[in-house]
């Protein structure tokens, strides 16, 4: 069998954004949408330290750069896992037999057969022009070194991400219904990982280094790059395990997959 | 009762179908309570031990952020309870029926609303308050007052929703408009910033606009911030909203309707 | 070896059970209840090469389950299957590329795309080599009737058009078995006999063996010589269509009219039906061929009687399998 990974990868991708933008000016419309929806947030911070200047002794600028990582994040991991956010729903429509079907790998079809442009977009658009916006004001020297571990930070937090969807997907062969635990581990920790993470109680704290590691994603690469005096209170250490990490849970979760697959029951209507 | 009864019997059933995603609504609540535990973090550190911020005490801001979220999840509106039904083509049945389509969209809602004021609303504000302080009411009159001003606030955001619902029968993007509605609400409604640390020029701006009408009265009310002249201005400013969007609503509704005919639905 | 062996297989599914009104919705909200649902109940049948075979019964009989088996989708909770030499569940990688599927409620197209994008697409997945991608889509469009609207989105298809086309998907990369979950659902008469004589002229020409489900008896009529009922999980008929009259068309039905209104003596065994006004000219006799001998019984008539016109009629099959459902005949 000859390799064709590479070929039907582009091949589906080009099936996708085809499928996406059939429409232009409403895919424009609804990639703005998602934009708007996702800034609420920072509207409301950037209101917010207006009044009050500082949260705990990070300016708005910094708080921009440290929301930038989290919507960049996951901007990028969107156009690789949205097969997997959206696996639930796959199964249950009969979608996933369909994958069965077929003779190629059911991750590899899950992965490549699906991408949100829209939320990419936005959140990826947001992501950017946060950026843009406050990484020339925060002080942070922009080198070799600041460059590389800047990009190796945002490639371990999609993928600590993406451990957390194919997670939930391999939940979903046991459970078939998952929405709600999603809630619960992603979007519900998601609503606090914008903020620094100093700010929240012990026990929230110890869930988003230890339990859902959000912390990772955003809070310390932005402390390696700003060096807030709110580091203190954690290991230094904390600064550069985000790459590593990214690629253990990543792994993690992918042999928890290939040990859960063997037992999805088909919804069977 | 005999006249009102199918719309009884719609609130029933939707009150009724909410039990089905039994989890979910676990999930709903949980939400609820960490949205108001975030923003009381934030604001603790916010204030940084201090006592009060241009006279608002961290307490009136925590008030705040429970009964405007709290409120938040009563205050239930099915956006797209039209638009679907446009898109689908069932409006044209549905018309049909010898029950209003509006008030059969209101009943479904508070069937709804009422199931999340009793199983929403009380376990997600009980938990709350345990762990965070909340300011009494002014006075047990207040109460009365709050609730009024509360179920003018769900007037408000309903007839937002029920006049931007109306725009499906010339947009084929309603998500869009429902979602920078959302926007327009969570930001200027008090839910996320309370509405005094707003910057003066913000505040005199959502002066003009519906959204503070819909949580931040009933708040302003309830923590004694209002003289008894201005409470009955802000019920007759919720009012005028309701008023002047369920207006709008319904010329849109007479306009769509007969672009409706005209197509042959 | 038979090309496809279904052995003993069983399986069951897991279902959530709701209670009605307020206590109910309080108590779902707290412990959810669930119960056992017998999909396929042991069931065995083999297939031979080139076959066409209807597989037929009521509405959660078990056959969607046992397609599912069949194709890979599905693992047996006991029982064995082996198609073409593979066990579907285990080997899906190697298997699926022999088999195609297409299940009448779920397309497989890309919903918002042209038609050809999808086969393009598969063209991809399944590897096919550009020669035989072409032979094959040239040669089914054609048949099928397709080059009007291969070039239009999905979602404005017709029903009938959206199955020929997702028949098409299914068939592209030549698959030698291929399963039929309701091919014809929905679709207008003129589509539904389409779609059969293109089933009919694959399994003629091509030898693809083939094995579907449906609801009109009239797709298994004209297109399947070989027939599996089941019910409840279980399989009760498996064998030639024809073979159903024999087994179960055992009523005989003669329609008699007579020169004149009379009244006739009731005979045994006979149960004798009015069809014009009580003691009118047309009446119809029902018995059991078991019981009476219809030449015994038409020389009786004959012999009393005068008689106009006399039709002698056979069951209709889609009566029997109706029948056969409702346990009105003996197993």
């Amino acid at each position: 069998m000859k390799n064709d990974t590479v070929y039907m990868v582009g091949v589906y991708t080009r099936t996708i954004m085809k499928s996406w933008f059939q429409y232009k000016v409403d895919a424009i419309l609804r990639s703005l949408t998602v934009f708007l929806r996702e800034a609420t947030g920072i509207f409301v911070i950037y209101f917010t330290l207006l009044k009050f200047d500082t949260l705990n002794g990070w300016d708005i600028q910094e708080l921009l750069f440290l929301f930038s990582l989290l919507f960049l994040t996951y901007g990028i991991l969107i156009v690789f896992f949205t097969g997997l956010r959206d696996f639930g729903k796959t199964v249950r429509n009969g979608g996933f037999d369909r994958f069965i079907l077929r003779p190629r790998g059911l991750l590899f079809q899950i992965i490549f057969s699906n991408a949100d442009w829209f939320a990419a977009i936005g959140h990826g658009g947001l992501g950017i022009v946060l950026f843009v916006i406050s990484a020339g004001n925060v002080g942070i020297v922009w080198n070799l070194r600041t460059v590389i571990y800047y990009i190796a930070a945002v490639i371990g937090g999609v993928l600590i991400q993406g451990a957390i969807f194919l997670l939930l997907a391999s939940l979903n062969i046991y459970l078939l219904e998952t929405k709600s635990l999603k809630d619960l581990l992603y979007w519900n920790m998601r609503k606090f990982a914008g903020y620094p993470v100093s700010i929240f109680h012990k026990a929230i704290q110890f869930c988003m280094i230890y339990v859902v590691p959000f912390a990772f994603i955003n809070y310390f690469p932005a402390q390696y790059l700003l060096r807030k005096e709110d580091m203190a209170g954690y290991p230094a250490v904390y600064m550069y395990l985000t790459p590593v990490i990214g690629v253990c849970l990543y792994l993690a979760a992918y042999g928890f997959w290939r040990y859960s697959i063997r037992f999805y029951k088909s919804s069977g209507n | 009762m005999t006249k009102f009864s199918p719309y009884f019997a719609f609130a029933r059933k939707s009150f009724l179908g909410r039990s089905a995603y039994r989890f979910d609504h676990f999930m709903g609540i949980l939400n609820t309570i960490l949205r108001i535990f975030i923003f009381w973090e934030i604001y603790q550190a916010l204030y940084g031990g201090r006592a009060e911020v241009d006279g608002i005490t961290i307490t009136m801001v925590a008030t705040n952020f429970i009964l405007s979220l709290g409120l938040g999840a009563v205050f239930y509106v099915n956006d797209y309870y039209l638009p679907d039904r446009i898109q689908n083509g069932s409006i044209a049945t549905e018309l049909l029926l010898p029950v209003n389509i509006h008030g059969r969209m209101l009943a479904d809602n508070l069937g709804n609303a009422l199931f999340q004021l009793l199983f929403h609303f009380i376990p997600a504000v009980a938990v709350s308050v345990v762990f965070i302080r909340i300011a009494a009411p002014a006075e047990l009159s207040m109460v009365f007052l709050f609730l009024l001003s509360a179920l003018l606030g769900y007037g408000v955001l309903w007839t937002i929703s029920f006049a931007a619902q109306m725009l499906s029968f010339w947009l084929i993007n309603v998500w869009s408009v429902m979602t920078i509605k959302d926007v327009f609400v969570n930001v200027l409604s008090g839910a996320m910033i309370p509405l005094w640390f707003m910057p003066d020029w913000m505040q005199e701006i959502i002066r003009f606009t519906p959204f503070s009408s819909i949580y931040f009265t009933p708040v302003q009310i309830y923590l004694g911030q209002l003289s008894l002249m201005e409470i009955l201005r802000g019920f007759l400013i919720q009012t005028l909203w309701i008023v002047i969007l369920f207006s709008v609503g319904l010329l849109l509704w007479k306009k769509g309707q007969k672009k409706l005919v005209v197509q042959g639905g | 070896m038979s090309l496809i062996e279904v052995n003993e297989v069983s399986k069951a599914f897991r279902v959530s059970k709701r209670s009605a009104g307020i206590p109910g919705m309080l108590a779902n909200l707290v412990v959810p209840r669930y119960e056992k649902k017998q999909a396929v109940n042991n069931i065995s049948f083999s297939i031979e090469q080139g076959e066409m075979v209807g597989f037929i019964g009521p509405n959660g009989a078990g056959k969607s389950t046992t397609i599912k088996m069949l194709s890979g989708i599905l693992y047996p909770d006991s029982g064995n299957v082996r198609v073409d030499g593979y066990i579907p569940y285990r080997q899906r990688r190697e298997y699926v590329g022999n088999i195609g599927v297409v299940f009448g409620q779920k397309s497989q197209l890309q919903w918002d795309l042209p038609v050809i994008d999808s086969f393009e697409l598969l063209k991809a997945i399944y590897r096919i080599p550009e020669e035989v991608y072409r032979n094959n889509l040239n040669r089914f469009v054609e048949m099928l009737d397709m080059s009007g609207f291969i070039n239009q989105p999905v979602r404005q298809l017709s029903l009938g058009q959206r199955m020929r086309a997702d028949i098409v998907a299914a068939l592209l990369h030549s698959p030698r078995i291929v399963f039929f979950d309701e091919p014809t659902i929905g679709v207008d008469v003129v589509g539904k006999e389409t779609i059969r004589n293109f089933l009919c002229e694959l399994n003629a020409k091509d030898r693809v063996t083939m094995l579907f489900t449906t609801h009109d008896m009239q797709d298994i009529e004209k297109t399947c010589k070989r027939l599996i009922i089941i019910d409840k999980g279980c399989k009760v008929y498996d064998g030639l269509l024809s073979g159903i009259r024999k087994a179960y068309g055992t009523t005989r039905q003669v329609d008699v009219e007579f020169a004149g209104d009379c009244a006739v003596a009731p005979i045994e065994h006979v149960e004798i039906k009015e069809l014009d006004a009580p003691g009118g000219r047309k009446k119809r006799f029902l018995f059991e061929s078991r019981e009476v001998q219809i030449d015994s019984l038409m020389g009786s008539l004959l012999a009393q009687y005068a008689i106009r016109d006399l039709t002698v009629s056979e069951p209709e099959i889609e009566g029997l399998i109706r029948k056969i459902y409702n346990g009105e005949v003996d197993q």
